[in-house]
């Protein structure tokens, strides 16, 4: 019998049951979604990293490193195991696409995974294993025929194997590129055998230059294995660890980012979801309270009375849960999976959807807790005799507030004057209300920052500081200095020197710009274009912070495969794209480092042919690759903003029908005196638009905050700075309104409908 | 001269195919400044005769006339004007509102009423102008019965209409207020209906219409009724 009246109750409630169910689904759907996002794509990382045997060290060298350096290395107590390793970009042969070709003296470090066709053979004489997704985008087969070349050389086979790598889990052709473009970049593995074929007879003796890695698998932290491995081979060399690799250090960032996103977005919606229980609960048990004293005085146990009405919390919650469930990973699909944009920034084989462990025991514990507020609840309205139970609920008691003294309070209009005394009467559903406005008001100004920051961002990158059409990309191995310096000037362009350098025991690119016809400009911390003067060096940010440096101070490096050490000035310090350090030439030249020309930066319409060129990058195929990575966030705050506009409809809605009920007897006594309907609807509407005013101050501030946090948590990426256009603020401020007047047009019909006879007859 | 006119007035609740008849056919005609009582059991059709004549609930048939107006047609909007013009209500359980204090729920009729009386004078009438700045719930059930009444009042509506006024009352102060809505028909002039189960407040009344089954059984005018210190409580 009490299970009838349980489902017949809850459909008596409805309108709560379903805003509750959907605000703990939302609420665990958030939370799971976006733990699912991380947790799946490190598991997921990790399987290619174990797979593919991604080596923990690469050691690097300019003129390349012999089998005895190998041995040297391997021969290092706590190196499991190690490989020679030469990845070099390559041109397809009549087209422009390029490819890294790759070559691993031992596949256990530094491998592939064979996707597709025949298992890789270091004997391989003619064999190609290529990236699936560069074949994918460019409609390659395995048993199709490919030639490839470089400078003079060309390397002719056919393709065996489609595969992965998680040396080139992102793949990217160089730190300009944010998005991998299989369409024209890939990678490509082929044998010792076959690179060994391909070399013309003059040149086999250069082979072992050609090895410019050595990568490593070894458990020894970064301090111990630099002196070992610098003992091995007898020199300092340029050793990066793996967290120091575009692969590992941005799907670690996007774990790190998912995580991040995690720890905010959920937390607010799962605090709205219980706080918005606690207050439903307490409404419906009061609604009940005389039922429960009927109960009560029939003879019925506390005991079974309370496991009747908590189960209306753990119902909710179940359905909650389950529906949430969905949500989660639907949310966690809809981020990553095999066709998305993530799948086209991470290279993975796999795209399992796992969610961690403690998110589990995280659902339990949201269960319980919601059970034990339903248990509260009914407890409060069971406490003293099966008389005092039996009592209608009544609210608290009036009081004067302290600033109804005031001579403006009194002046006040009487409708004024009931909403705000209503507001403090009803404390915990005006925080509630003042909560979900702030939470819409912040998903809002959060996903529409978030766009405005990075568009703001690509604006000062892509569109001011990029003023060539063309990149020009030219072969330092085969050009002296001079060379690459008359070069530039006869494509009429600015151009760049790149050198890795060591700072600490980190690795970081010091790039050499001269600058005469404005093709590329750089950003200060305020993203302001500046100009590069001659007396010192520019960090990034993300240095400035690393090292607490500032304009003024001084800085340490030397660069790798020289045992120069430079002390230099910081001139200033930059926004940047990419981690490193910025000088001029005329710097360069004063310091005494040296350069060879690597990058032009041109508007030349004619790129001539020439053998020094290694490939050409036009503005717009670098901001192309953009695209997808625009259209990955543009998604995000699709979903940001549907999700701000749900919660803001389901917890206004939700309490407004709380409020409506509440007030329900007094809104009948003012249409018995003569109010109208649409004047009772202007009082009720007047208190949620005050409450939408203050939650919209409120949540201006903190969505600012939220923003800020996340890009702090995103900084060691992306150094990004907070820009907040108009439309956003007129788009948040708007639709948060907007939801919130809706909602209360729609509780506002209700008045119609009141029943004045009824609602006047029953007892106080 | 007549400020009521009911004219052959039913009102019929449809509950699927149960139908209840709580008004059959009534026809009734008052006078103004009368103190009117309505007796009759439980379910006899009172508070749906009370509630018609307030513009609360339309008729089913038949048509009611207040100061010469029908108002068994008027729109929601109309009732509405209809009630903060022309009826001011008490019931049995005061309905004021709780987050107003005493004054501001007297003054807030006029908000809607076109020609209202001063709060202050009202309060003042049923004597609580020492209690105007307490909420209702610092009041005994008498005294938020006379701010009910006060803000009925405050509307200088024609009718009062009283749904058992004095039914959540203890004796003593039921005569109170019993004797205040008396004071208002003989020194204001104001028509006072009053529905009830009490015999002894009809002793008071210059009419008394008794209802049984939806109908009026009898319509009686009392030529010498009794004053409220007569009546034994």
């Amino acid at each position: 019998m009490l299970l009838r009246k349980l489902f017949r109750t809850l459909w008596q409630y409805k309108a709560q049951f379903i805003s509750m169910v959907i605000m703990v689904a939302l609420g665990v759907g958030v939370f799971l979604g976006f733990n699912v996002e991380w947790y799946s794509l490190e598991v997921n990382t990790k399987e290619i990293y174990d797979a593919t045997g991604f080596a923990d060290y690469r050691i690097y060298s300019d003129k390349g490193f012999s089998p005895e350096d190998l041995d040297a290395v391997k021969a290092i107590e706590g190196v499991e195991d190690a490989t020679r390793f030469l990845s070099l970009n390559v041109s397809v042969k009549d087209d422009t696409d390029t490819l890294a070709l790759t070559v691993s003296g031992n596949m256990n470090v530094s491998g592939v995974l064979v996707m597709q066709g025949e298992p890789y053979s270091a004997e391989d004489p003619d064999g190609f294993w290529l990236s699936d997704s560069y074949a994918a985008a460019n409609g390659i087969s395995v048993g199709d025929p490919l030639t490839l070349s470089y400078q003079t050389i060309t390397v002719s086979g056919t393709v065996k194997g489609l595969v992965k790598s998680s040396e080139y889990l992102i793949c990217l052709p160089d730190s300009t590129q944010m998005m991998p473009d299989y369409s024209s970049y890939g990678f490509v593995y082929i044998s010792p055998a076959m690179l060994d074929r391909s070399i013309p007879v003059l040149y086999k003796a250069m082979i072992g230059s050609l090895y410019h890695q050595i990568n490593v698998k070894s458990s020894l932290d970064k301090a111990a294995f630099v002196e070992a491995a610098d003992k091995a081979l007898g020199s300092t060399r340029l050793i990066l660890s793996k967290d120091e690799t575009v692969s590992w250090a941005e799907a670690q960032g996007e774990v790190n980012e998912g995580k991040t996103m995690a720890s905010i977005l959920p937390v607010l919606f799962l605090a709205i979801a219980i706080l918005t229980m606690v207050t439903t609960m307490h409404r419906i048990c009061a609604s009940e309270k005389t039922q429960i004293g009927t109960f009560k005085a029939l003879g019925f146990k506390d005991r079974r009375i309370l496991v009747h009405y908590s189960a209306y919390a753990l119902i909710i919650g179940l359905l909650g849960t389950i529906l949430g469930i969905g949500i989660g990973y639907g949310l966690g699909w809809f981020i990553m999976n095999p066709d998305g944009a993530m799948a086209t920034y991470i290279d993975m084989p796999s795209w399992t959807l796992r969610a961690p462990g403690f998110t589990w025991l995280v659902l339990i514990g949201i269960n319980a807790f919601l059970m034990f507020i339903g248990f509260l609840s009914v407890r409060k309205m069971l406490q003293g005799t099966a008389a005092d139970a039996l009592r209608p609920y009544s609210p608290k008691r009036m009081k004067h507030l302290r600033f109804e003294e005031t001579k403006r309070f009194k002046r006040l209009g009487f409708g004024t004057k009931w909403n705000l005394r209503d507001c403090v009467r009803h404390k915990a559903r005006s925080l509630m209300t003042l909560f979900g406005i702030v939470g819409c008001m912040v998903l809002l100004v959060g996903g529409l920052g978030m766009k405005d920051t990075m568009d703001a961002f690509l604006d000062v990158f892509y569109e001011k500081a990029i003023n060539y059409t063309t990149r020009v990309n030219l072969d330092t191995d085969n050009m002296t200095p001079e060379e690459g310096k008359k070069l530039a000037e006869s494509l009429d362009g600015d151009w760049a020197a790149s050198r890795a350098i060591q700072i600490g025991d980190r690795g970081y690119s010091l790039e050499i710009y001269s600058i005469t016809r404005d093709k590329v400009r750089f950003a200060d911390e305020d993203m302001k274009m500046i100009p590069l003067t001659d007396d010192g060096v520019y960090i990034c940010s993300r240095i400035a912070r690393e090292y607490h440096l500032k304009k003024g101070d001084e800085l340490s490096f030397s660069p790798y495969d020289s045992s120069e050490h430079y002390t230099v000035p910081v001139a200033g310090v930059l926004d940047s794209m990419t981690e490193g350090i910025v000088m001029t030439d005329t710097f360069a030249d004063k310091t005494g480092i040296d350069y060879t020309v690597g990058s032009v930066f041109t508007d030349a319409a004619e790129i001539p042919e020439d053998a020094r060129i290694l490939n050409r990058q036009s503005k717009q195929s670098i901001m192309d690759s953009f695209d997808v990575f625009m259209d990955l966030m543009n998604k995000m705050i699709w979903l940001l903003v549907i999700a701000a506009v749900i919660l803001g409809i389901v917890v206004l809605y939700n309490l407004g029908v709380m409020s409506y009920t509440e007030r329900y007897r007094e809104m009948a006594t003012l249409k018995v005196v003569g109010f109208k309907d649409s004047k009772i609807g202007r009082l009720l509407i007047s208190q949620n638009l005050w409450l939408t005013v203050l939650g919209i101050l409120i949540g201006i501030p903190v969505g600012v905050g939220v923003l800020q946090y996340l890009l702090t948590a995103l900084a060691s990426e992306y150094e990004l700075k907070l820009v907040l256009g108009l439309p956003t603020w007129l788009v948040s401020i708007l639709l948060t309104f907007g939801v919130s007047l809706a909602v209360g047009l729609m509780v506002a019909r209700k008045n119609r409908h009141i029943d004045m006879v009824a609602a006047l007859k029953t007892a106080e | 001269m007549a400020i009521v006119e009911f004219k052959d007035v039913s009102r019929v609740y449809r509950n699927g195919d149960h139908e209840q008849r709580a008004l059959d056919h009534v026809n009734l005609s008052l006078e103004e400044g009368k103190f009117i009582v309505v007796l009759g059991p439980s379910g006899a059709g009172k508070s749906t005769l009370l509630n018609m004549l307030g513009g609360l609930d339309n008729p089913t048939e038949g048509t009611i006339v207040v100061n010469g107006k029908d108002i068994s047609t008027l729109t929601p909007n109309e009732l509405a004007e209809y009630r903060a013009a022309s009826v001011g209500f008490v019931f049995q359980s005061y309905n004021l509102i709780p987050t107003l204090t005493v004054i501001e729920n007297v003054a807030l009729v006029k908000e809607i009423a076109p020609d209202p009386l001063s709060s202050h004078d009202m309060l003042r009438a049923v004597g609580l102008e020492d209690h105007i700045h307490q909420f209702p719930s610092e009041l005994s059930g008498g005294e938020q019965q006379r701010v009910s009444i006060a803000r009925a009042l405050a509307k200088n509506p024609h009718i009062l209409l009283c749904d058992e006024p004095t039914g959540a009352l203890d004796s003593e102060t039921g005569v109170m207020v019993l004797k205040l809505l008396l004071s208002m028909a003989r020194d204001m002039g104001k028509t006072i209906i009053i529905v009830t189960h009490n015999q002894n407040i009809a002793k008071m009344a210059d009419v008394v219409i008794r209802v049984k089954n939806g109908k009026i059984k009898s319509c009686e005018e009392q030529e010498n009724p009794l004053s409220v210190e007569e009546v034994d409580w």
